[in-house]
């Protein structure tokens, strides 16, 4: 029988080397593959994420704790059985064009994986064509465009405007973030959804997903 | 003149500070060195990659590495001082040593209307207030914009604001601009005010500002500027935005030295294409906070750093850009002057020579004339303070002692009426009444008399006008830049 607390205790702990034995033994050990994620690597990543909200973890532990559920991912998702999915969702993020600021995008995909999210990361610099190829290869559930200065934050309005362009725009939804980015400026730019923080950001693409 | 030898007698002109060691600030200032030479940074802007190739740097695609002797001989060329002049031409600002001024910030994404209190998208006429209130502030040196103007067209909000702020104030204006376009009318307008454009650079009265992006990352619009200040002989402020655990190691020592280093990538263009221009390093170094994420302007480790950065700056002689006045509070509150309190005294006490972001609310996300005007009485504070306690027979004043005798009082003696001015500080908002003083006077707050104090400063204050010709030649200026930037954003 597997030690799925002691797999979530190390998942919480950030010891990346643990989960991934851990996780492996558990594989030897005949366990479910779903099992080791729902019950192992995805509850001890929840517990993290409340702890988080409640200021009893810290970021920095928060991202040891998703490097580590990461790498026990990557030992049990080639298991998975048809159909089966580690992943509520795929969002394809990047920072604007012109724009090299990508800390807050960086942390905004960090907590996007450890809520079993898909993350594709464009990186910084990404222009309204990258995005379309992108949504095009990836087919994401959502969009996320970041962007910390004023006069880059219109390339939002024109990837979305490429979007539309490309009869791409109704088959996702697109979330916005960075300091200028107001919530008012994404209604202007018919955005789905702002917001103001990492943490938040992930909860507000889990609403749009759901 | 004393009446006896005094041997070995050292007397304290200002209070003494040190957070870090001479040893210290130079192996930091040695580290910097080493991470530049070692890991080099990236620069994505080809003429000053062009600059640094010919200054001695390894440029391999954006790559640069700089020879720790590269980097030595531009920081031996870069002058200890740099001199600002108001908008008349009279010497203001005298960056050097250990003397320190306060100014606002730029660039703040909301603005707490005077008013009202909301807190909205800033707008020109806000940067008339902002201007207003700064040349108006005793203790304020210079101005900065305390907010992006939003209702103007957005490619060009930097000319507005500048062509708001300078229209306002004598002080020195130290200002932000999007890109070189923008500089370059920017420039343009500064020159039309002060006669010409080697008046300016003569007596300028502003300075260029930009941010590289840490860690270790120039972007073209940022050195691109660091690059024109040196072409066009004008002052530069090259200040990066540190945040320790976020884009830096969490260690404080190491965000010190990746700081100076980003600075240095600057400074080493700019000195290679004007040997001696007028340079100044800074910034915001401070903490991400781990919990909220936010970059804190009020965290005990954003005080060390800030006297860190500037005892660094102190020891490479090179006049440095700090940081005080602000605060991680959303509101003109207890948290908000404490903050900006102790702030401004550590910056005073490190020998900060620039201080900026006095102003700066919730984060440094909202500009606020009622932090700056808090901010003002603080600064009188702390002047009083650094000045310390003067030592000598006419100040320890035996004499007057003996006359008065025990059991008498001081009220009425000469001595008192020449000194007690000089020797102590009257504030403006801060509250000494007694109880029933109080009372009568409306019982109010700090918080309520600020406020009344700002609304009072907009409505009363007249700045000196500029002449008329020079104010046609500014509209001049801004309408052919909307005209630019019609044309652009039509493209």
């Amino acid at each position: 029988m597997a030690d799925f607390e002691r797999l979530s205790e190390e998942v919480i702990a950030g010891s990346v080397d643990e989960v991934a034995e851990l996780t492996q033994e558990a594989i030897d050990g005949g366990a479910e593959p779903k099992e080791i994620i729902n019950q192992g690597l995805i509850n001890g990543m929840s517990i993290v994420g409340q702890r988080f909200k409640e200021g009893d973890m810290f970021v920095p532990e928060v991202m040891m704790a998703a490097k580590a559920m990461k790498g026990g991912m990557e030992l049990v998702e080639p298991l998975l059985a048809e159909g089966d999915t580690s992943t509520v969702g795929t969002v394809v993020l990047g920072t604007v064009a012109g724009d090299l600021h990508d800390i807050g995008k960086n942390l905004v995909a960090m907590m996007m994986e450890s809520a079993s999210l898909k993350v594709v990361d464009l990186g910084i610099d990404v222009d309204p064509a990258e995005f379309v190829e992108a949504v095009k290869e990836h087919q994401p559930d959502v969009l996320g465009m970041s962007a910390l200065l004023t006069t880059t934050m219109l390339e939002m309005q024109n990837t979305i405007e490429l979007l539309e362009e490309e009869g791409l725009r109704d088959s996702l939804k697109v979330i916005i973030g960075g300091a200028p980015v107001t919530p008012d400026f994404g209604e202007e730019i018919g955005a789905d959804a702002w917001a103001p923080d990492a943490a938040s950001a992930k909860d507000k693409v889990l609403e749009l997903i759901d | 003149m004393e009446e006896m030898v005094r041997a070995n007698y050292m007397a304290n002109q200002s209070v003494n500070f040190s957070m870090l060691s001479e040893n210290e600030r130079e192996r930091i200032y040695l580290a910097a060195l080493e991470i530049l030479e070692r890991t080099g940074a990236v620069v994505h802007d080809e003429e000053t990659l062009e600059v640094l190739a010919d200054a001695g740097c390894w440029v391999e695609d954006n790559r640069v590495r700089i020879p720790s002797g590269v980097t030595q001989a531009a920081v031996n060329s870069a002058p200890s001082r740099v001199v600002f002049c108001d908008r008349n031409g009279e010497r203001k600002i005298i960056a050097e040593g250990d003397k320190v001024y306060f100014g606002p910030g730029p660039t703040n994404n909301y603005y707490i209307d005077p008013h009202t209190g909301e807190r909205r998208d800033p707008k020109k006429e806000d940067k008339v207030d902002v201007a207003k209130t700064c040349d108006y502030l005793p203790n304020i040196d210079y101005v900065m914009d305390l907010g992006t103007p939003k209702d103007v067209q957005t490619g060009i909000s930097d000319i507005h604001s500048f062509d708001a702020m300078v229209r306002n104030t004598t002080k020195p204006i130290f200002h932000w601009g999007f890109d070189i376009d923008q500089y370059e009318d920017i420039i343009e307008m500064a020159a039309v005010v002060a006669g010409g454009m080697e008046e300016l650079q003569k007596r300028p009265f502003i300075a260029l500002y930009s941010e590289p992006t840490p860690p270790l990352v120039h972007s073209e619009e940022a050195i691109a500027k660091a690059t024109y200040a040196g072409k066009h002989k004008l002052p530069i402020i090259y200040t990066p935005c540190v945040m320790s655990g976020g884009t830096a190691p969490a260690t404080l020592a190491a965000t010190l030295a990746l700081g100076v280093a980003d600075s240095l990538v600057g400074l080493v263009a700019n000195q290679h294409l004007n040997k001696g221009n007028p340079f100044i390093m800074g910034g915001v170094y401070t903490i991400m906070d781990m919990n909220t994420t936010v970059f804190s302007y009020g965290s005990p480790e954003f005080l060390a750093l800030q006297a860190g950065i500037a005892e660094v700056a102190s020891y490479m002689e090179i006049p440095v850009f700090g940081t005080a006045g602000c605060t991680d509070s959303c509101t003109l509150d207890g948290q908000a002057a404490g903050e900006a309190a102790m702030s401004i005294l550590i910056a005073a006490q490190a020998g900060a020579n620039v201080v900026h972001d006095v102003g700066y609310t919730e984060y440094g996300s909202t500009g606020s004339l009622y932090q700056l005007v808090m901010g003002d009485e603080i600064i009188g504070m702390v002047k009083r303070f650094m000045e310390g306690i003067k030592v000598d027979a006419e100040h320890l004043a035996i004499e007057v002692i003996d006359q008065v005798g025990p059991g008498g009082h001081f009220l009425g003696q000469e001595h008192t009426s020449k000194h007690f001015k000089n020797e102590t500080w009257f504030p403006d908002l801060i509250n000494r009444q007694r109880y029933s003083g109080w009372q009568a006077a409306g019982a109010t707050t700090m918080g309520e008399r600020i406020i009344e104090k700002t609304q009072r400063i907009l409505a009363e204050h007249e700045p000196e006008p500029l002449d008329d010709a020079v104010l046609k030649e500014l509209d001049r200026i801004v309408a052919r830049a909307e005209e630019r930037e019609r044309q652009r954003t039509k493209k």
